[in-house]
């Protein structure tokens, strides 16, 4: 018999058949899907961690004594950051495995699925959603630690000259201050710099730059925003700059 | 029902995919049309006997069957079948563990003169008989990586492109290992003597 007859033979003995189209078209689609839903995840995820590098004073790190190390890695939102790689890797090995994706090299693969992650992440960022997801992310997880609460950790440092909290009273050359933790300050800024930005009055969140001054008093030398939605609805009143 | 020769020379590969998928039999026109060059490089491919390159060539196409609704038609079907065999083969090949291991032929520096940069020059059938002796020699020394491509290249007489199909790796990869297997094979030259 010859071979080929043989592999008809056996095709109608075992009754093999092809496997139905829609099984090919489906996995193309899932590896699509896969590729769409990682890349777009990968972007919220790389959206947050620009609003936490964003959020956090890096600069302030060096200006710090002790730790420097300790504390910038306590900083870096590696949640986020092992999210994007995760949801990068998906994006790779979908596209890889989808029928043409043999052809891209797997530095295009990562440039082409890092390239879209931060495009989408990027315009998320700039339309404030980062910031929401981040929120909605600390409400709803009680083991995540905010971008909001490390950066209140990182100006919470009386002793090294970092102080932050919102404005209770104000009056002439200083204002009175309730920390994150719940305890009040005296501040003093005469002399300190104050951005147009700064309002200073009740309810605005502030972070300071300065030195203790004593057991509830602080004399600041820089007054900076807190940060985040809240100064972006006040930029541009052009108050506070003549402080 | 028989197809005749006849029947399936007149029928391109496309025909014969779709007819198949109607009527079984004229699926044995495609493994009569491939039959000799996927044989041939199944041999190539290994130390494998006449008995079990035919076994990895039936198993092969029992696979091409079952994935005929798979195939891409902006591929050369060609490619397509060689994928699959080329997948058959090395799963074949690993099962013996024989890459690598029984592999005692000498190395001949001359030997390396045998591998043309481009494609194949006009040479008579013994020539090139004795050339792919001389070449599957010298490639069995070489890691599958470089041994495939290598084989692809010079012996199988395909484009980067056609290669990249087979093998499911970018053509840049596929240049460099043909570049590598080159070097490779200089350094394997340096190490043996004839």
């Amino acid at each position: 018999m010859k071979p080929s007859d043989k592999l008809i033979q056996m095709i109608r003995e075992q009754q093999i058949r092809p496997v139905p189209r829609w099984r090919f078209t489906l996995k193309n689609l899932l590896l699509w899907a896969a590729f769409a839903v990682a890349a777009l995840l990968g972007a919220l995820a790389f959206s947050v961690v620009l609003f936490a590098i964003q959020q956090t004073d890096f600069q302030v790190i060096s200006h710090l004594s002790h730790s420097r190390l300790e504390l910038f890695l306590g900083l870096l939102p590696f949640f986020w950051i092992a999210l994007l790689i995760v949801f990068l890797l998906v994006a790779i090995y979908s596209i890889q495995h989808s029928p043409k994706g043999y052809k891209l090299t797997l530095a295009r693969l990562v440039g082409y699925s890092a390239a879209l992650s931060i495009l989408l992440g990027a315009l998320f960022f700039i339309a404030g959603g980062a910031q929401r997801l981040e929120q909605a992310f600390a409400v709803n997880v009680s083991l995540y630690e905010s971008v909001q609460e490390k950066k209140a950790r990182l100006w919470s440092m009386p002793e090294e000259g970092y102080l932050s909290g919102e404005i209770q009273q104000t009056s002439i050359g200083s204002f009175e201050l309730e920390d994150f933790e719940g305890k009040t300050w005296t501040v003093g800024y005469e002399g300190a710099f104050i951005p147009p930005v700064v309002l200073l009055e009740r309810g605005e969140k502030v972070k300071l730059l300065g030195k203790m001054d004593g057991p509830g008093r602080f004399e600041a030398s820089e007054v900076r925003p807190w940060g985040g939605m809240e100064r972006k609805g006040r930029r541009g009143s052009g108050l506070g700059s003549e402080r | 029902m028989h197809i005749t020769k006849d029947t399936c020379r007149q029928l391109s590969d496309l025909d014969i995919i779709r007819r198949a998928m109607e009527e079984v039999d004229y699926f044995s026109c495609l493994y009569e049309r491939y039959e000799a060059r996927l044989l041939r490089y199944i041999k190539r491919m290994g130390a494998l006997t006449e008995e079990e390159a035919q076994d990895v060539l039936q198993e092969a196409f029992i696979k091409v069957w079952k994935n005929l609704h798979a195939f891409d038609q902006n591929l050369k079907l060609s490619s397509w079948l060689y994928r699959i065999v080329h997948n058959q083969a090395v799963s074949c090949l690993r099962k013996k563990q024989s890459f690598g291991k029984d592999q005692t032929a000498g190395f001949n520096e001359g030997l390396l003169a045998h591998i043309p940069d481009g494609g194949p020059g006009e040479e008579s059938p013994e020539a090139l008989e004795e050339k792919d002796q001389h070449i599957h020699a010298l490639l069995n020394q070489l890691p599958l990586p470089y041994k495939e491509v290598m084989v692809l290249k010079f012996l199988e007489d395909m484009s980067y492109e056609e290669i990249s199909d087979v093998l499911k790796i970018p053509e840049g990869t596929v240049a460099t290992r043909i570049n590598r297997a080159k070097k490779a094979l200089r350094k394997l030259s340096g190490q043996t003597t004839v």
